[in-house]
């Protein structure tokens, strides 16, 4: 037993020096990706987005001739992940925190970014909450948060007519409890009169959406606003499909259901005239800037992007930007005062615009345009694209410090 | 020499956790052996149960959430003063609870029993889930503080949490090897013979149940200061899982065995989690050799071939 | 609450039992016969839904897809029975090592599955002729569920003459009883028990592979499904296949009107029924064994 004790520690000793890196040559981020399960496309998607920003910004060149590295690790969970972050910065002394799928990971990584004083540059979790009232100065969102996707939603019903009852149906946790609560503030702040005729709260990864389906079939909305993400929204429209929801209803999507991963997995299956939206299209806007980013990203991975991976292209260029405006990856404070107001062009902005990160709550400003599902193969194995746009701009979205203080009120 | 040897476990034991403090690697490593540490508690109060008494519970995490969430939504709530104070409450919380659930499961006995305490765990999972207005629910209760004199290093926090934990792993100790030690000890290999000499099987189990989620309760408590977020998947049958994996691979026949158990563990996790994103493939294979070759863990590498004496 | 929402709910509920019992019905069955707690029974599910995926890639036809589930998942069961499980019968504290060893293999082939197949989610269409709905009044069916049902209860029917008429079922039976007696008799009794592994896997695989066109073919499916199943085995009693068919039969219905009445605590009511059975009548509702003290 002795032996097994002394081996133990010699196993321990061993695992020191591991961690050591020299960070002579290079800038560190530190990225945190689900890489495993429900979530895993989008960390593989963000992988590549990542590694062609880093080309796009090593040949440009950085100040002092150094180059940007992207550690990237499978964040599994929230405890793991704040280890995790933690040795990112303790022993890999890496200057970004980086990345992030699910916003509860999110929620806890933010803490160690405000209690080490690290920047983290958050890429795809969407809570508006790290915005808001759970801000802290060294985080900052390279992707939308759901509360602009659900404002635009709302400005979508203002102008749609002839609805009046709605219903929803997301994932029992904060994501899908929050784009609830967001479009009915928009709702009310428009003066729209609605009437809630049900809320289902199905648990995230729920296999079987069946009698949830012929519930809702009973209530008859006009609108069913949807909250899902990812392998949720392609069982239930697959499930929902042969009771005929989508011919008695409007199926309203806006914050993820429009991603493009669901077209794909769904090609026939996908029901013609769903209104969905998603915080990166393939088809819209129609510039050479998204073009460009998309062909890149199909040259590299053999197959269209998601969303997510826009979101971790973008914030790669922030960083390097910020890096260049300050000239050194050091100064923690100047990063985040060159990062406040910072203007930057992203593949999603249309014609006439960029991106800007809004100084107060260090959220991205994007436009949003939301559409229908119509016949589209221009990009397989996808049958259906979306189309019938409409386009809100940013500054009517965000930021809204009324819902800002709205929210520090509600969540304490 | 024979005098010491039914202290060697408790001397390496000394070497290993004080020797971490004297070398101080980096932040990241203390916090390592910081988990270590509380998950030996763990896995030694759940092997009270599982080595000690033969009973097979799959719902520790019960306990160990009850722990960490008496502490952290008091310590977010009234403020971390009262922090010690805060895990005890958590554990007597959690032993009151285990009153009543020993109650019910113990009337069944083998895969039953086991079933049982898995569905009741899962219950509460499921309830600390839902209830979100009061448990704070998948969100985590994040930036739980910790009392001033253990903030910042975390080397602080780590001798804070080796002093309690070695308090109450001597506590159990001295528990397994008093006379209620070795009727539980009697319970697991003969239950009728127990019943002949004239003792109450079902009281002294329910004894038993009831010190290990106390003890289980107190590991919860520590884990909430430690990365100082909750969450309720720490009342997830995977944790209760992994209690049972520690205590299997270090070998469930002796009192550090599980220690052992939570070393290997945490220490394959960090260092498999850095190469290979296919960490339950890897600990799926190791638990499949120990269960094949080694039943009686690492630490009963040596008994093999020794017969069913159980070493202490 | 009218008619027609009843009968709604009532169908939706019954085609989730049915795909639990499938599971839940090899799970008992392998307690029953080869008395081992097949913890890892899930994994079959999805490695029966993954199988089918596969074949329905390279074949692209449903029914060969259904095939490849079914026989992929007996296969890897009776491997897994025949390599693994046989080298722990015997052994004193064997129920613990049975659920350590299937628990092991829970992590095994969720990861073999993400290795194999990459870890994000897959659709297959359902077939054709399974694609639409009829309506029962104003109530819409799903074919395709009604499919589920009607294999279902298939099964079922086929399990029940296999087991009470023919000679060979009457053995398996007799195996739950005394494994060592039988073997006495004269029956090959270690075939049996790898048989019947193989034959209560292959029905998870079926579950798998027919629920795949409905859900998504993902990860992790297997961990959701094995809780269900257990429930469903815990109240209908260990062993008891018919018990796990009214398991099933109640799980479903009360999974499905809870979301109506109780939309918060549906998940959480499962639970709840598995306690108060197991408070009430610990060795399930259709079985006379007793197990308690």
């Amino acid at each position: 037993m002795k032996m097994r004790f002394v081996s133990i520690l010699v196993i321990v000793a061993l695992l020191m020096p591991v961690g050591m890196a020299f960070s002579a040559e290079t800038i560190k981020i530190g990225a945190l990706y689900t890489m495993t399960g429900r979530g895993g496309q989008y960390g593989k998607d963000s992988e590549v987005a990542i590694k062609i920003a880093l080309d796009e910004v090593n040949a440009k060149g950085l100040p002092g001739g150094k180059k940007l590295e992207c550690i990237i690790t499978d964040d599994k969970n929230p405890q793991y992940a704040v280890s995790v972050a933690k040795r990112y910065i303790t022993e890999d002394k890496a200057k970004f925190l980086f990345g992030i799928i699910s916003s509860a990971i999110g929620l806890a990584v933010t803490e160690v970014s405000k209690e080490y004083k690290v920047i983290f540059v958050g890429s795809d979790h969407a809570a508006t909450d790290l915005t808001a009232n759970k801000f802290q100065k060294y985080y900052f969102r390279s992707s939308n948060n759901t509360f602009q996707s659900m404002m635009a939603g709302a400005y979508y019903l203002a102008e749609m007519k002839g609805w009046k009852k709605i219903a929803y149906i997301g994932p029992d946790y904060a994501y899908g409890r929050d784009q609830w609560m967001e479009v009915k503030w928009g709702l009310d702040k428009l003066g729209i009169k609605y009437e809630v005729v049900g809320e289902y709260w199905p648990k995230l990864y729920e296999p079987d959406y069946t009698s949830y389906i012929t519930a809702i079939m009973k209530q008859a909305p006009d609108v069913l606003i949807v909250g899902f993400w990812g392998g949720d929204t392609v069982s239930f429209i697959k499930q929902a499909k042969p009771y005929g929801l989508f011919q008695k209803m409007k199926y309203f999507h806006p914050d993820a259901g429009g991603n493009y991963e669901a077209m794909a997995s769904l090609v026939d299956d996908m029901p013609e005239g769903l209104i969905l939206s998603a915080r990166h299209h393939l088809n819209w806007p129609d510039t050479a800037a998204n073009k460009t980013y998309i062909q890149k990203f199909y040259k590299a991975a053999g197959r269209y992007p998601s969303y997510a991976a826009e979101g971790a292209y973008v914030g790669i260029h922030m960083i390097a930007e910020a890096i260049r405006k300050v000239g050194n990856a050091d100064d923690t404070e100047a990063l985040v005062k060159a990062m406040e107001g910072m203007k930057i062009q992203c593949p999603e902005d249309p014609a006439g615009f960029t991106s800007w990160i809004d100084p107060a709550t260090h959220q991205i400003v994007q436009v949003q345009a939301i559409g229908t599902t119509v016949k589209n193969s221009q990009f397989p194995p996808a049958k259906y694209m979306l189309g019938n746009w409409k386009v809100y701009p940013a500054d009517k979205l965000w930021p809204n410090m009324e819902y800002v203080e709205y929210l520090k009120k509600v969540k304490k | 020499m024979n005098r010491i040897k039914p202290y060697l476990p408790w001397i390496l034991y000394f070497v290993f956790f004080i020797g971490i403090m004297v070398v101080r690697p980096g932040e990241h490593y203390v916090h390592l052996v910081a988990r270590v540490i509380i998950f030996s508690l763990f896995a030694v109060a759940f092997n009270l149960l599982f080595g000690t008494t033969g009973l097979l519970s799959f719902g520790q995490a019960l306990f160990y959430g009850i722990g960490a969430y008496t502490v952290g939504m008091l310590a977010k709530a009234i403020g971390p003063e009262y922090f010690i104070l805060y895990i005890l409450l958590g554990a007597v919380i959690a032993a009151f609870v285990s009153i009543f659930v020993g109650l019910l499961t113990l009337r069944l006995t083998g895969v039953y029993f086991t079933m049982l305490t898995l569905a009741f765990a899962q219950l509460v999972w499921g309830l600390t889930f839902k209830l979100y207005h009061f448990t704070g629910g998948d969100d985590w209760i994040q930036a739980i503080p910790k009392p001033a004199m253990l903030a910042g290093p975390v080397l602080k926090y780590y001798v804070f949490c080796f002093v309690v934990v070695t308090i109450c792993l001597f506590v159990i100790w001295r528990i397994s090897r008093s006379p209620f030690g070795m009727v539980l000890k009697g319970i697991r290999q003969n239950p009728q013979r127990i019943t002949f000499l004239g003792l109450n099987v079902y009281k002294n189990q329910l004894v038993a149940y009831i010190v290990s989620a106390f003890f289980s309760a107190v590991a919860g408590g520590l884990y909430a200061g430690l990365d100082g977020s909750i969450h309720p998947d720490m009342l997830h049958w995977p944790t209760s899982g992994n209690a049972i994996l520690m205590a299997v691979m270090g070998g469930m026949g002796s009192f550090f065995g599980p220690v052992v158990g939570a070393a290997i563990l945490t220490g394959l996790e960090e260092i498999v989690g850095k190469y290979t994103e296919y960490w339950s493939f890897t600990i799926g294979v190791v638990v499949l050799v120990v269960v094949l070759l080694f039943p009686r863990g690492v630490l009963g590498i040596r008994l093999a071939g020794r017969g069913n004496k159980i070493e202490e | 609450m009218d008619f027609t929402t009843l009968i709604a709910q009532f169908i939706s509920g019954l085609s989730v039992a049915m795909l639990i019992f499938l599971v839940a019905s090899g799970l008992t069955l392998i307690f029953g016969v080869v008395n081992v707690f097949n913890f890892a029974h899930g994994s079959f599910y999805l490695l029966g839904s993954y199988f089918a995926y596969q074949a329905m890639g390279m074949f692209h036809n449903f029914w060969i897809g259904m095939a490849a589930g079914v026989i992929g998942a007996g296969i890897v069961g009776m491997l897994m029975e025949f390599f693994f499980l046989r080298r722990i019968y015997g052994r004193t504290e064997e129920g613990p090592f049975q659920i350590l060893m299937t628990y092991s293999f829970i992590l095994i082939l969720d990861d073999a599955v993400k290795y194999i197949w990459g870890s994000e989610y897959k659709t297959i269409p359902k077939p054709d002729a399974l694609m639409g709905s009829f309506s029962l009044g104003s109530v819409m069916v799903p074919s395709y569920n009604v499919f589920i049902i009607i294999v279902g209860l298939a099964i079922v029917l086929f399990a029940w003459y296999f087991l009470t008429k023919t000679d060979t079922g009457k053995k398996v039976r007799a195996s739950s009883l005394d494994r060592e007696m039988l073997g006495l008799l004269g029956t090959n009794v270690p075939v049996i028990m790898t048989v019947v592994f193989g034959v209560a896997t292959a029905m998870g695989g079926l579950a798998g592979a027919m629920a795949a066109p409905l859900r998504t073919v993902t990860p992790g499916a297997g961990v959701e499904v094995i809780i269900d199943s257990l429930i469903v085995v815990v109240i209908g009693g260990f062993g008891n296949f018919w018990g796990a068919l009214l398991g099933a039969l109640i799980i479903g219905q009360v999974l499905s009107f809870g979301i109506l009445w109780w939309a918060e605590l549906a998940t959480v009511a499962s639970f709840v029924v598995m306690i108060i059975v197991l408070i009430v009548k610990p060795q399930g509702l259709l079985s006379k064994r007793g197990v308690g003290r």
